[in-house]
């Protein structure tokens, strides 16, 4: 069973942080070129983070021909992966119809609305200049993390501290991905594909912040406890 | 057995060896045995500090390779006989030593010393890896200057690493006017992002540069303000317990009467 969680999805491919690592999924049913072309502008967004990290495919009981796969492992070469392997639905215990939610798993934990699973880091302790964090899931830190740190998850990132360094959550394209801070003043915080400072002189307590996007922009307010966030629009 | 007490910063500048110079006088003053090691290979001052420098004849080199022993480098300081220094090499560079020899000498100077105070060079490579082998405490140095104290949090983070847990924090160099301007970081600024344990705050005074230049260190000087302050930072490490010192700027008529008037 994968603990999968929603990563950046366009229409014919995906690409999942499990704990087994990267998780690449690619449409069979979509013609070869169209699926490489999309698989390079997918890649191109998250390009950075990826860079050594190992992935399996997974492109429904046939994987492509020799020649095919061959070009695959050359795309993902080119962005800094390096294809590992081949799964099948056997494998993953989670055929491409459940995903699609029209077959129950029932050995999957009930997730209500605003719940998020995925696998995760704790960092028990405060993080340094020169000190930095790569994840393909969630990453918290009891601590600080102070100029000169990074953090790098591709899921959520939360800081039980002063968070000072950079920051860059949903670093493989998730733009559904926060960042929450006891102390939110990064010296640059990234979600997906955007780019934010922290204003300049400005370390008066607001109380715990979250950083998200909302309409293409990356904000920061206050963090509503007990708040519903996964009802963002009844805020 | 003694204590081997590195004195470290990652940036340069920022006062190691003037530290480690007033730390270890401060100690032998105290009446401890003390030796001061130098392992700024190729770049060495601790001996110009102390005055000791036309009496080098061997060196830390030496010593580590075996061309000599290790009392025949050992210097005797000129003002007290329970202080001595063993200098850096000039001619070689930091690969001249490798930190498996650094155990092992620390080993002999836990032997014959009450402590050892380490003088670390700058920057986070051989050097300072040689320098933080032997030792069982780690003193950090900044000044309230971001940049200085962005390395001095690099470097409690390769001290963490390396096992030498919960170094103790110097602020050299402060300056109180400018901190009340907010001018300048002040103390609570930077325990706010180092988050260890002060062992003290020198304020800047103009006879460290008069004191380094003739050899002597402010820590016998009563008249200077740093010297106190050394003075107080020898005795932590003895441990005892010793108030941080007034840096208060002299208020003016006004704020005094302000005060008067606010208390009630």
């Amino acid at each position: 069973m994968m603990g999968d969680w929603q990563m950046m999805r366009t229409e014919h491919v995906a690409l999942k942080g499990t704990r087994e690592g990267l998780a690449l999924y690619l449409d069979p049913e979509l013609d070869f070129s169209l699926l490489m072309e999309e698989l390079r502008q997918h890649l191109e967004k998250s390009s950075g983070f990826l860079q050594g990290a190992k992935v399996r495919c997974f492109a429904g009981e046939n994987p492509f021909e020799e020649k095919q796969r061959l070009e695959l492992t050359n795309v993902l070469n080119k962005y800094g992966l390096n294809l590992t392997g081949w799964f099948t639905a056997k494998d993953t215990g989670v055929t491409l119809r459940s995903q699609n939610g029209q077959e129950e798993d029932k050995s999957k934990p009930i997730l209500d609305e605003g719940m998020v699973e995925g696998t995760c880091v704790f960092v028990d302790r405060t993080m340094r200049s020169g000190q930095k964090v790569v994840h393909s899931g969630h990453v918290i830190v009891q601590g600080d993390v102070n100029p000169g740190a990074e953090i790098v998850a591709g899921g959520n990132i939360i800081v039980l501290g002063a968070l000072r360094g950079v920051a860059h959550a949903g670093a493989t394209g998730e733009r559904k991905a926060t960042v929450i801070a006891f102390l939110l003043t990064p010296t640059q915080l990234r979600i997906a594909d955007l780019v934010t400072r922290a204003p300049e002189d400005d370390e008066e307590w607001r109380g715990p912040e979250i950083a998200r996007i909302k309409n293409e922009q990356l904000i920061v307010e206050s963090l509503v406890i007990g708040g519903r966030r996964g009802k963002g629009k009844a805020r | 057995m003694g204590e081997v007490i590195v004195v470290t910063s990652g940036k340069g500048g920022v006062g190691k060896t003037t530290t480690s110079a007033n730390l270890g006088t401060g100690l032998a003053a105290s009446g401890h045995k003390v030796v001061l090691v130098d392992t700024d290979i190729g770049l060495r001052n601790l001996d110009v500090v102390l005055g000791l420098e036309n009496r080098i004849v061997y060196d830390i080199v030496d010593v580590t390779s075996g061309n000599c022993r290790l009392r025949q480098a050992l210097i005797k300081d000129k003002r007290y006989e329970n202080m001595f220094l063993l200098p850096a090499a000039q001619t070689k560079d930091k690969t001249a030593v490798n930190p498996e020899q650094m155990k092992q000498l620390a080993q002999e100077l836990k032997a014959e010393f009450e402590y050892a105070v380490i003088d670390c060079p700058a920057g986070i490579e051989q050097g300072f890896r040689n320098a933080i082998a032997g030792a069982d405490r780690a003193v950090v140095v900044t000044t309230p200057e971001v940049s200085a104290v962005r390395d001095a949090d690099r470097i409690i983070g390769l001290l963490e690493a390396a096992e030498l847990y919960s170094p103790k924090l110097i602020i050299n160099r402060i300056r109180p006017r400018m901190v009340k301007r907010g001018d300048m970081m002040d103390i609570n600024d930077i325990l706010d992002i180092l988050a260890i344990d002060l062992l003290g705050v020198v304020p800047e005074d103009e006879s460290i540069v008069v004191s380094t230049n003739r050899g002597e260190p402010a820590v016998l000087d009563h008249n200077s303000q740093a010297g106190e302050a050394y003075r107080r930072i020898t005795k932590r490490i003895r441990g005892e317990e010793v108030p941080l010192m007034d840096l208060d700027v002299p208020q003016g008529l006004f704020d005094k009467l302000k005060r008067l008037v606010g208390r009630r």
